[in-house]
């Protein structure tokens, strides 16, 4: 397949507004597992494209969400996260957010605040799940609350790319949840046509109604509006 | 060549590493001293340990001893070459083998970082259920209730109002 000729290859992003294609985008610190997450989750299957003129990895997917086929991209960063800070065209046009902190390091979990600013200036909207990595390490962990996935009503899950709790949770949900962000953004498209389709037609229910009030009753003419 | 190592450790005076260990025949405790040679204040101790692992005449008794423990020997060697205490030189692999929590990794250069993920690494094989593991599964799904008696992370500032 052409995706899969080493070729440098040119990042397509119009590709993200068909239906069956989802953008997923990773986020988090330096040596949180973000890449150690996505190939416990994809194992055997993973093919990391390395795009190095723009400083991430490329892993593709597909999955099966009610049935249907959905070609999934997921979005890792491949050392521009140091500067705690990415490309805009690295949030453009994604569905869903997994942003990562290892639970063995406070800073990881202080700075998701800039990681999530950053975030919600590009994309608004999208859903986002705050994710707790390397629980095998500190199972006391999973007994404390963490206030920032709450303040911001965010899922939290608590992982392990090591042994593999919860990592096919995690990824099934993005997934669900990227599927449905579109989807319902579309639906807000829909809902917007609809909206002005019945303005119309109130507005002709509105003509046909004087129409009839200065005709004989029984007699229809469709209107016709100037 | 069965032998089964008990103990292992280095001299300084003159540099050699030493190892207890059994004959599984004899079922007696013997000594092998495995004299160090060529090595400085600056020489890489990960090197040394692998050299004498791989030396075909030690070989055969080493191979219970881990390159770790070998490497972490050198270590205190070289500590000595330099004039460093046992203690300061025991600080020193601690330094260098374990992640300091309060570290910044997104400031370090790539080969800081790299050594930063090895040491990350090491927990992580421990730890890692692989696919051939006969007791694997792909999907491990695990509930932590979020609830609301749940002592704090301790890691949110005072504050309500920051996270």
């Amino acid at each position: 397949m052409a995706r899969d000729k080493a070729k440098p290859c040119e990042l397509d992003q119009e590709k993200y507004d068909a239906d069956d294609n989802v953008k997923i985008i990773c986020l988090g610190d330096s040596a949180v597992g973000k890449s150690k997450l996505m190939e416990r989750f994809l194992m055997d299957g993973f093919q990391p494209q390395q795009l190095s003129t723009y400083a991430l990895t490329l892993y593709k997917h597909t999955a099966t969400v009610d049935g249907k086929t959905v070609l999934v991209d997921f979005w890792d960063t491949a050392g521009q996260e140091r500067f705690q800070s990415m490309h805009a065209s690295y949030y453009h046009k994604a569905h869903a957010c997994i942003m990562v902190f290892d639970v063995q390091r406070k800073i990881t979990y202080r700075n998701l605040s800039t990681w999530y600013a950053e975030l919600r200036e590009f994309r608004p909207e999208i859903p986002c799940i705050v994710v707790a990595n390397k629980i095998d390490a500190d199972m006391k962990m999973t007994q404390k609350s963490f206030n920032f996935a709450r303040k911001f009503s965010l899922p939290l899950y608590f992982v392990s790319a090591a042994d593999g709790t919860n990592v096919v949770k995690l990824f099934s949900d993005a997934i669900r949840l990227a599927v449905s962000y579109k989807q319902n953004s579309r639906d807000f498209m829909d809902e917007v046509l609809q909206e002005l389709e019945n303005i119309d037609l109130k507005r002709e229910e509105e003509e046909e109604e004087e129409m009839l009030d200065k005709e004989q009753p029984g007699r229809q003419q469709s209107p016709s509006p100037s | 060549m069965m032998c089964t190592a008990k103990k292992c450790g280095i001299r300084f005076q003159p540099p050699a590493i030493i190892l207890i260990y059994e004959n599984e025949i004899k079922g007696k405790s013997r000594q092998r001293i495995m004299p160090v040679r060529n090595f400085s204040k600056y020489s890489d101790c990960s090197r040394a340990a692998e050299q004498l692992k791989n030396n075909p005449r030690h070989k055969g008794y080493l191979e219970q001893v881990s390159l770790k423990q070998l490497e972490k020997l050198f270590s205190f060697l070289r500590g000595n070459l330099w004039g460093q205490s046992l203690a300061e030189t025991m600080e020193q692999i601690q330094r260098e083998t374990t992640i300091d929590p309060e570290e910044d990794l997104n400031k370090l250069d790539d080969k800081e970082l790299a050594k930063r993920k090895s040491i990350m690494d090491e927990l992580f094989e421990k730890n890692q259920k692989k696919k051939d593991d006969p007791n694997f599964v792909y999907d491990i799904e695990v509930e932590f209730p979020q609830d609301e008696q749940l002592q704090s992370c301790g890691w949110d500032t005072e504050s309500a109002e920051e996270f």
